[in-house]
């Protein structure tokens, strides 16, 4: 049962991953490689916050949130904004998180730095398993997100507005919709949501400059198994890959982890190519 | 002595040739073994980026897992060459199959969604590299990398450093050869022709997927003979040389040089190689200085520096070699057209509760035009759409003479049905002849390799080509315009190249959809001449049109279609006076509209 | 000034029904130059729609009728000319502002969000009024009444209404952000010809409530059975204007329709 835990608090991550994958695709179109460069970065500044400036918990998630979220805005209005198509959006998504990569390896080195846990870490039992309180805040705040992402789509204005622009850019602003503000808000808002997560993920998964890249793919599946726009596929997409993670470590060895989640990513590609949630795309003509 | 006239007759390969030939004698120029040294990785990075850019520049999909391809040609290589088997050429042809393999593996999967799905699967691999050699301990060596590598031979031959150098520059300049082979062949027009639209190349009976496919199979083939020759040099391959660092900066090195390029991407990797990668003291900064390339590259550069090379190149020779105006054509403009009957039988199509096609026939006879006319939103374009297999039918049938029309769109056009788009759909940097002559791809076949090998079926694929784009060229007029970048001309001569275009592979069925809208008068009467020319010649001709009084003047039998059903169908003659289609054109009357109407009446019947 | 000579309803228009109007007009579209990109489309077309009529912008298929709506609303460039809404010159205004200044734009084809239920569509017609869910809740029932095949069919994705259905939600989503001045873009465009009754009638009852209507139509008959006003495009320049009772003959615009008028290269 310690692994279903592990596994289950890894996919808590890959979900919220796959969420920042959403909120951006559904408000603007693009697919923004550099969204898992943002959670690594929040986990960084929560290591600067706590560890070098030994600032209180409060100001260290404040801290996270504004940092990354900046960072997120400065990402719209370079990478994203002046480029037009997606092959060029590919190209300076990919380009934005390798620079992002890139600066979190000059300032803080290649190692990995430990991230303290602001609340308990005392290894609890739970259903006959070992699990950190840390583990279980990640599983809980992935799920509260989810299920906040359904709500505020389905249930205000906001939501709907934002629904509206992934469906129909120009009917949205028809309807006197600010496109570009919805497009730079939901850049912001993933952001600040990977930033308030940077000290709740770098417990788990340590400070370190790899991190995104991993982050990315294993996000990535988590979506194309969830299914493109769908939050509660996010989410279940997101508990799969964590626990095929650490249940076929376990079973067949650490090497194979990673090798099974790309045979799921496979066998999703070529048997659901929506995934579990995703709409049928319509054809192009 | 006409000198513009000799440098013209210099083949384009010509430079780039000798150049070759001087890189690979370095040696014998006394160049010091560290620079061969570095002129050798250079190669190989120039090796895996052209893959790249044959998948990124030409067709339009990004892949990340050239680095991943990359170590799988080295490893292969690696262990043969560790196992006694030196052959250089064996250990080549191992590589490259290997990396067709992993290409064709993560391609099906990847391309069946598309960009994003692409570059994650591909990308997926750099990740699992690590992984699987890991899992392999017993033949890669694992994390401690694979030593023990022996001096390749070469038919039997052991090759020291410089026989090695050599051999890299020969290959390196071969596959270039070969990749501008089949860039600057149709294939390559095909290649550009997907990128710029998938509708449009599937309309020219192009396999959207096999294409993309095999852009991308046939771009891990470079990254796979890399590998091979990168084993080859330090006899030790770790890991740590397949990152996802190496992954950023080949994806650099393309934007850089210029992704839609032969040479670029020796370009690329030459100033990648020589700049940042020499420094020691930046493999710190490397990923922040790829970053800034990478966006700064994408938000500025549209084709690297070839592109900027190349702009310079035609901008010099428009000047200084102006091209002599090629003889026009001799032979027989058109000759007669197999036109096949086109029958729509109870079509039958509804979205969502809109019933846009109801129960709807028609029949189009070859050596005439029929024309299908109806007010916005009548399902004139629902109908054509149907036809060329976009939108699958909810009843009825289609059929092309007496077979059934299949509905996968790059089979109906190679079933002999050819379309013009309302918005003239042209490839940008393809000049008038390549453009019209891409309308031919499927008609004639002309295999990868002998285009890449230039052999005798390609060679006699392409003279058909030249010819029959200059025989269709002469017939819309516009065979001055050959040498001329298609995608720059004015709007009419656009929409004459597309017919052109649909013209050229002798279409059994021409579908034009709104082909007039935008010409001026005297455009419109080249267009209605030309269409009556078709016609005589034995072609069925659709005409999907608005312009009322050209169907007039145009059409052997009309169909007015309303609401998505057919109101009326029969000669110009007959729709001209049909009460029921004067007021569907018109629009429907109201009482309101009535009484007005009555008083607008009787005052200019004051008047 | 627009196409001298061919318009002598327009000289007659002042004082044809200079009674029911207000001096200033609701929207005046003056000189307009439009087009896409560098490409002009629409050359020097002014015309005015007032409070409580309808104007009716009729012409064949790529006359520019399309663009020119497009350019009032913000969508398209706008060469050169003025569009004036209220008082209130929209240079330089962003479109989604536009339409929080009382523009009311239904897009051609029946654009609605097809996935979204027929109520979320007309709650987020009601976005640019800036107000609480729950106040948009009671605006509902207004466009119901107007529209009551709507009614049972809140629930309802838009995409599997019926295309008269779908062009009435089009038309109650724009009515919610409450609107001064609606524009219709070929709204009649393939409806039975019950259903174009239906709309149009519609139409006449917003007229009666105040409302400025600038209707976009290939379909003559239809259009001029509500409007006030009329101008006719023809190859991107008006060749006519003027109250709908002034208009001589029909054949003057089904000449323009048909291509018998003058062509004029671009």
């Amino acid at each position: 049962m310690s692994t279903v835990w592990g596994g289950l608090a890894l996919g808590a991550i890959y979900a919220l991953v796959a969420l920042g994958y959403n909120i951006v695709f559904v408000s603007s179109n693009v697919f923004n490689f550099a969204q898992a460069q943002l959670l690594m970065l929040g986990t960084f500044i929560a290591f600067w916050g706590s560890v070098t400036l030994k600032l209180p918990t409060v100001v260290v998630f404040l801290l996270c949130a504004v940092v990354v979220g900046v960072v997120a805005v400065v990402e719209e209005r370079t990478a994203i904004r002046l480029v037009r198509g997606t092959e060029g959006l590919l190209v300076t998504t990919v380009g934005f998180a390798t620079l992002l990569d890139g600066l979190t390896q000059v300032i803080w080195g290649g190692q990995p730095l430990q991230v303290p846990f602001f609340g308990p870490s005392k290894v609890l039992d739970l259903l006959s398993g070992n699990v950190f309180p840390v583990e279980l805040v990640l599983i809980g705040v992935a799920v509260v997100l989810a299920l906040g992402f359904v709500a505020i789509t389905r249930g205000s204005m906001l939501g709907i507005a934002l629904l509206a622009v992934s469906e129909d850019r120009e009917a949205a602003l028809m309807r006197g919709i600010n496109v570009r503000a919805v497009a730079i808000g939901a850049f912001a808002a993933a952001g600040v949501v990977a930033g308030l997560l940077g000290p709740l993920i770098g417990p788990k998964t340590f400070a370190v400059a790899t991190l995104g890249s991993s982050l990315a793919l294993k996000g990535f599946v988590a979506m194309a198994i969830g299914g493109f726009g769908s939050a509660p596929g996010a989410l279940i997409g997101g508990f799969a890959v964590g626990l095929i993670e650490s249940e076929s470590g376990r079973y067949l060895g650490e090497s194979y982890s990673t090798l099974m989640i790309f045979l799921a990513l496979l066998l999703v590609l070529l048997l659901a190519p929506n995934g579990l949630f995703g709409h049928a795309r319509e054809r192009t003509v | 002595m006409d000198v513009p006239a000799l440098v013209r007759r210099v083949p384009s390969w010509f430079l780039p040739l000798v150049a070759a030939v001087l890189v690979a004698l370095f040696p014998l120029f006394g160049v010091q073994a560290d620079v061969q040294r570095q002129i050798i990785l250079i190669c190989t990075l120039a090796l895996v980026v052209s893959g790249l850019n044959l998948s990124l520049g030409y067709a339009g999909e990004l892949a990340l897992g050239q680095a991943a391809i990359f170590a799988g040609g080295a490893y292969v290589s690696g262990y043969l060459g560790a196992h006694g088997h030196t052959e250089l050429l064996l250990q080549l042809l191992a590589a490259a199959v290997a990396s067709l393999l992993i290409g064709i593996i993560t391609g099906v999967p990847g391309l069946r969604l598309g960009s994003w799905a692409l570059a994650m699967v591909s990308f997926f691999l750099v990740l699992l590299v690590p992984d699987i050699l890991q899992l392999l301990k017993e033949q890669t060596g694992g994390s401690f990398g694979l030593s023990g590598i022996q001096f390749p031979t070469l038919f039997g031959l052991t090759l020291d450093q410089e026989g090695f150098y050599v051999f890299v520059a020969v290959c390196t300049a071969l596959w270039l050869l070969m990749l501008r082979n089949l860039v600057t062949s149709r294939h390559g027009t095909a290649f550009r022709t997907l990128r710029e639209s998938p509708v449009l190349a599937s309309s020219l009976g192009i396999s959207v997927f096999r294409m993309k496919l095999s852009a991308y199979a046939i771009g891990a083939l470079p990254a796979g003979i890399a590998g091979c020759l990168f084993a080859n040099l330090d006899h030790f391959i770790s890991p740590d040389s397949f990152g996802f660092t190496l992954s950023v900066s080949i994806l650099a090195a393309s934007i850089l040089g210029g992704s839609a390029s032969v040479y670029g991407a020796l370009i690329g990797a030459a100033i990648l190689q020589l700049g940042p990668l020499e420094s020691t003291s930046f493999q710190q900064y490397a990923l922040v200085v790829y970053g800034l390339l990478l966006v700064l590259g994408g938000v500025l550069l549209s084709n690297g520096i070839a592109g900027i090379l190349d702009r310079v190149r035609v901008r010099a020779q428009r000047r200084w070699l102006p091209r002599p105006r090629s003889a026009s054509f001799q032979g027989e403009r058109l000759p007669a057209i197999e036109g096949r009957g086109l029958q729509v039988e109870g079509a039958v199509k509804s979205f969502g509760g809109v019933q846009a096609l109801q129960d709807v026939s028609l029949l189009a006879k070859p050596g005439q035009v029929t024309a299908l006319i109806g007010p916005n939103g009548s399902g004139k374009t629902t109908l054509l759409n149907m036809v060329c297999g976009y939108y699958r039918l909810d009843g009825g049938t289609i059929r092309l003479g007496d077979e059934p029309l299949s509905s996968t769109p790059y089979q109906v056009a190679r079933a002999g049905v050819a379309r013009t788009f309302q918005t003239p759909s042209i490839p940008p940097r393809l000049t008038v002849a390549e453009a019209v002559a891409a309308g031919r791809y499927a008609s004639q076949k002309a295999s990868f390799l002998s285009a890449v090998l230039r052999l005798p079926g390609y060679r006699r694929a392409r003279n058909t080509d030249v010819e029959e784009a200059r025989r269709v060229l002469a017939l819309v007029g516009l065979e001055d315009l050959e040498h001329e970048e298609a995608a720059s001309l004015p709007l009419g001569t656009r929409r004459l190249l597309e017919v052109a275009r649909s013209l050229v592979s002798r279409p059994q069925v021409l579908l034009l959809d709104e082909a007039a809208s935008g010409l001026d008068e005297d455009e419109v009467e080249r267009l209605a001449v030309l269409i009556r020319t078709i016609r005589d010649s034995g072609g069925t001709v659709v005409l999907v049109e608005h312009n009322f009084r050209l169907v007039l003047s145009l059409a052997d039998h009309i169909y007015v279609l309303a609401r998505g059903q057919i109101l009326a169908a029969g000669s110009p003659a007959e729709i001209e006076v049909h009460p029921e289609v004067m007021t569907e054109y018109l629009g429907v009357k109201t009482p309101a509209g009535e009484r007005l109407l009555q008083t607008a009446g009787q005052e200019s019947a004051d008047d | 000034m627009t196409d001298p000579g061919t318009v002598p309803a327009a000289r007659r228009a002042p004082d044809a029904a200079v009674a029911s109007e207000s001096p200033v007009p609701l929207l005046s579209v003056r000189d307009l130059v439009a087009g896409y990109g560098d490409l002009r489309v629409v050359w020097d077309a002014s015309f005015d729609v007032r409070h409580g009529q309808v104007t009716a912008l009729l012409g064949r298929n790529g006359a520019g009728k399309t663009t020119t709506l497009r350019a009032i609303a913000g969508l398209n460039k706008l060469h050169s000319g003025s569009v004036t809404l209220n008082g209130q010159d929209l240079a330089g205004v962003p479109p989604h502002r536009r339409i929080r200044a009382g523009l009311g734009m239904v897009q051609e084809n029946k654009r609605v969000f097809k996935r979204r239920t027929v109520e979320a569509n007309l709650l987020l017609g009601g976005y640019s009024r800036r107000v609480r869910r729950r106040k948009l809740k009671d605006s509902l029932e207004e466009i119901y009444e107007l529209f009551p095949a709507l009614r049972g069919r809140a629930g309802t994705p838009a995409g599997q209404l019926s295309g008269g259905q779908q062009q009435m939600l089009a038309i109650g989503q724009a009515l919610m952000g409450k609107p001064k001045l609606l524009m219709l873009d070929e709204p009649s465009a393939g409806l039975a010809p019950a259903i174009v009754g239906e709309v149009m009638n519609s139409v006449m009852t917003l007229k009666a409530s105040g409302l400025g209507i600038l209707l976009v139509e290939q379909a003559v008959e239809a259009a001029v059975g509500v409007a006030d006003q009329i101008t006719v495009l023809d190859v991107g320049r008006v060749v006519m204007s003027g109250p709908v009772g002034s208009i001589p003959d029909l054949e003057i615009i089904k000449d323009a329709y048909f291509g018998r008028g003058r062509g004029r290269p671009e």
